[in-house]
């Protein structure tokens, strides 16, 4: 099997202007695979249709933490409405100032051991599978590996 | 005064006194314009000062007069070991949350003793150190009482640098000026730290009347603050007991250390050394490597630029020219070199700059008192005022400028994170007349001390 395969294609794409607040709409509705609305993450084109980046729900989380909570560990001292209050004022930030922007991509011909390669050694829960032409096709999910893994523990070929 | 036409020996302008001006020259240039980080300026330069046979290698290993100062580099390493044990034990988020609930949530009184206990920590440990584990507690507090925290980041970074400058241990100019001039502890406890705490109740004064009208909050919100439980700070209780246990030893050690006959470095191993004794299976990888070894190196090769400036003789020559300026008149070159070193600290790091002028001012006493050496020229009661003001002058100076201490480079850099970036204008409004209020208390305090009351 080969990372185009088992990927989920991508029909939307976020752009690195977009606000946030249109992000998470997007992140909640797009259409991934058959039945299934909303994603986990989407990747994020710039004008040329280069990939530049990923806005995964882990960023949206990431963006909410003040950075010098990064500093020390301050979480036991947080109160109660913090959160909702960065939520009201982080609508407008900029998708680009928020997405993880070191991507690791693979491209469709890739073998699975090389999408979970990538995955581990990097840390990332999902991997854009880069078609022909350089463009994004589809996205590969942590999820979608372990179904393609059980698969070959109970069915003979 | 002085004495006229005292020993000095002409000095040969021969190739290597070119050398070694140019190497000093064109580093503290590079330096000062921050297009190279000063660590790879400094090796370079001292590499080069050995390569061009200024110095020996065994001049710029191993001379105490020439070379690298090893009291200075061992004290700071030690002090850093000592920080990045203790720091995982949460002592410092259980100290900062605990001084903003003793301010009872109030914007001004937290802002205030955050002031103090900053000042406090920053006498016995590495400013940028303290800054940067007492401003992420001050920004959330701040966040909490939804006030502005931009006066939170100025005043740690301001308080940090009158903080330090009261002890031996507190900055490093006073580290240094404590090496050269082999003075100890106590000494430092005794002269400046009454300045300081002249300068601290003065500074809290002042910023009452910048930031205390400014900073309100509403009741509800102080309530978040109080609903705050320090305790929870701390990670590890054996650990954080160890630790109280051994900096107590430590700051004994530096009050004794004069007694006892032992370098400040000495006791600074001593204490690294035990805590990781008495630390169980200690992440020696993580302590080590969160040494800032870039400073180290940094002074390392500014000590051996320096010495090859010394051996050719253009510390001799500078020397000349501010006897030639003062006219040996002790009180003048004492003032002098206090605001002096103020401008120049504000403008340049601090560091080189006293790097240079602690031969420069053991290079005048020789040839004011020609006939005393070791400790009873270094310690001339004419003298010490001059030590004094150097230390003030160079450790307060700081405060003038955005780029005066490494403290204020860490708070812009944060107020950057923040999107409120504090501008080079927006920090000299508040820390050049603090910087020049400071100088002109420590003017008083070394003119009345030293030149009326002589005590």
């Amino acid at each position: 099997m080969r990372a185009e395969d088992i990927m989920i294609p991508v029909i939307d794409f976020l752009k690195p202007d977009d606000t946030l607040k249109k992000a998470v709409i997007l992140l909640r509705t797009t259409r991934s695979g058959e039945e299934c609305i909303g994603s986990k993450g989407l990747p994020v084109k710039d004008d040329f249709g280069k990939l530049v980046g990923i806005l995964s729900m882990r960023d949206v989380l990431k963006a909410m933490l003040p950075f010098y909570m990064d500093m020390l560990d301050l979480g036991d001292f947080s109160w109660e409405g913090m959160v909702e209050g960065i939520a009201k004022r982080s609508g407008e930030r900029l998708v680009r100032d928020i997405m993880s922007k070191v991507v690791v991509a693979v491209s469709k011909d890739a073998p699975l051991m090389e999408c979970i390669d990538h995955m581990l050694k990097h840390g990332v829960k999902r991997l854009p599978v880069i078609g022909e032409t350089g463009a994004v096709i589809g996205m590969l999910y942590e999820h979608n590996l372990f179904l393609a893994i059980t698969k070959e523990m109970f069915y003979e070929d | 005064m002085i004495a006229e036409g005292s020993a000095t020996q002409q000095i040969v302008m021969d190739k290597s006194f070119w050398a070694a001006t140019a190497v000093f020259g064109i580093s503290y240039s590079l330096i000062v314009s921050e297009r190279i980080h000063k660590t790879i300026i400094a090796i370079f330069g001292a590499a080069l000062v050995i390569a061009m046979g200024i110095l020996s290698q065994q001049e710029a290993f191993h001379s105490e007069e020439l070379g690298v100062d090893w009291n200075v580099i061992f004290l700071l390493i030690s002090m850093m070991l000592i920080v990045n044990i203790m720091r995982p034990t949460g002592i410092f988020e259980y100290i900062a949350i605990k001084s903003a609930k003793i301010g009872k949530g109030e914007p001004f009184k937290i802002l205030a003793i955050f002031a103090i206990v900053t000042a406090f920590i920053s006498a016995f440990l590495d400013n940028v150190t303290t800054v940067l584990l007492i401003t992420p507690v001050t920004l959330l507090i701040a966040d909490a009482l939804d006030v502005d925290p931009i006066p939170y980041l100025i005043s740690c970074a301001l308080a940090s640098n009158i903080g330090g400058t009261a002890t031996l241990i507190g900055d490093p100019p006073n580290i240094m000026i404590a090496s050269k001039a082999k003075l100890d502890f106590m000494e430092f406890i005794y002269h400046l730290t009454p300045a300081i705490i002249l300068i601290m109740a003065v500074y809290l004064l002042a910023i009452k009347l910048i930031w205390g009208k400014k900073l309100k909050t509403k009741d509800e919100l102080k309530a978040r603050i109080m609903k705050m439980n320090e305790k929870e700070a701390i990670k590890d209780y054996s650990m954080l007991g160890k630790s109280l246990f051994v900096l107590s030893i430590t700051i004994i050690g530096f009050i004794a250390h004069g007694m006892l006959g032992l370098e400040p470095a000495t006791i600074a191993m001593l204490g690294a050394g035990l805590l990781l004794l008495l630390s169980r299976k200690p992440n020696l990888h993580s302590i080590f490597s969160e040494v800032e070894w870039a400073t180290i190196f940094f002074f390392i090769g500014l000590f051996i630029i320096i010495g090859g400036i010394v051996k050719v003789g253009l510390i001799d020559l500078a020397s000349l020219k501010v006897l030639d300026i003062t006219k040996g008149n002790l009180f003048a070159m004492s003032m002098i070199i206090m605001w002096f070193s103020a401008f120049a600290s504000a403008i340049v790091d601090n560091i080189p700059y006293v790097a240079t002028m602690n031969p420069l001012i053991i290079d005048m006493a020789h040839k004011l008192w020609p006939n005393q050496a070791g400790i009873q020229l270094l310690h001339n009661p004419q003298l010490m005022p001059i030590w004094w003001s150097l230390a003030l002058g160079a450790c307060l100076g700081g405060n003038g400028t955005a780029i005066g201490a490494s403290a204020n480079v860490v708070i812009v850099g944060m107020s950057e994170k923040m999107g409120n970036k504090i501008t080079f204008a927006k920090f000299l409004i508040y820390g050049m007349p603090i910087m020049i209020l400071t100088m002109i208390i420590s003017t008083i305090y070394v003119w009345l001390r030293y030149y009326v009351f002589y005590f």
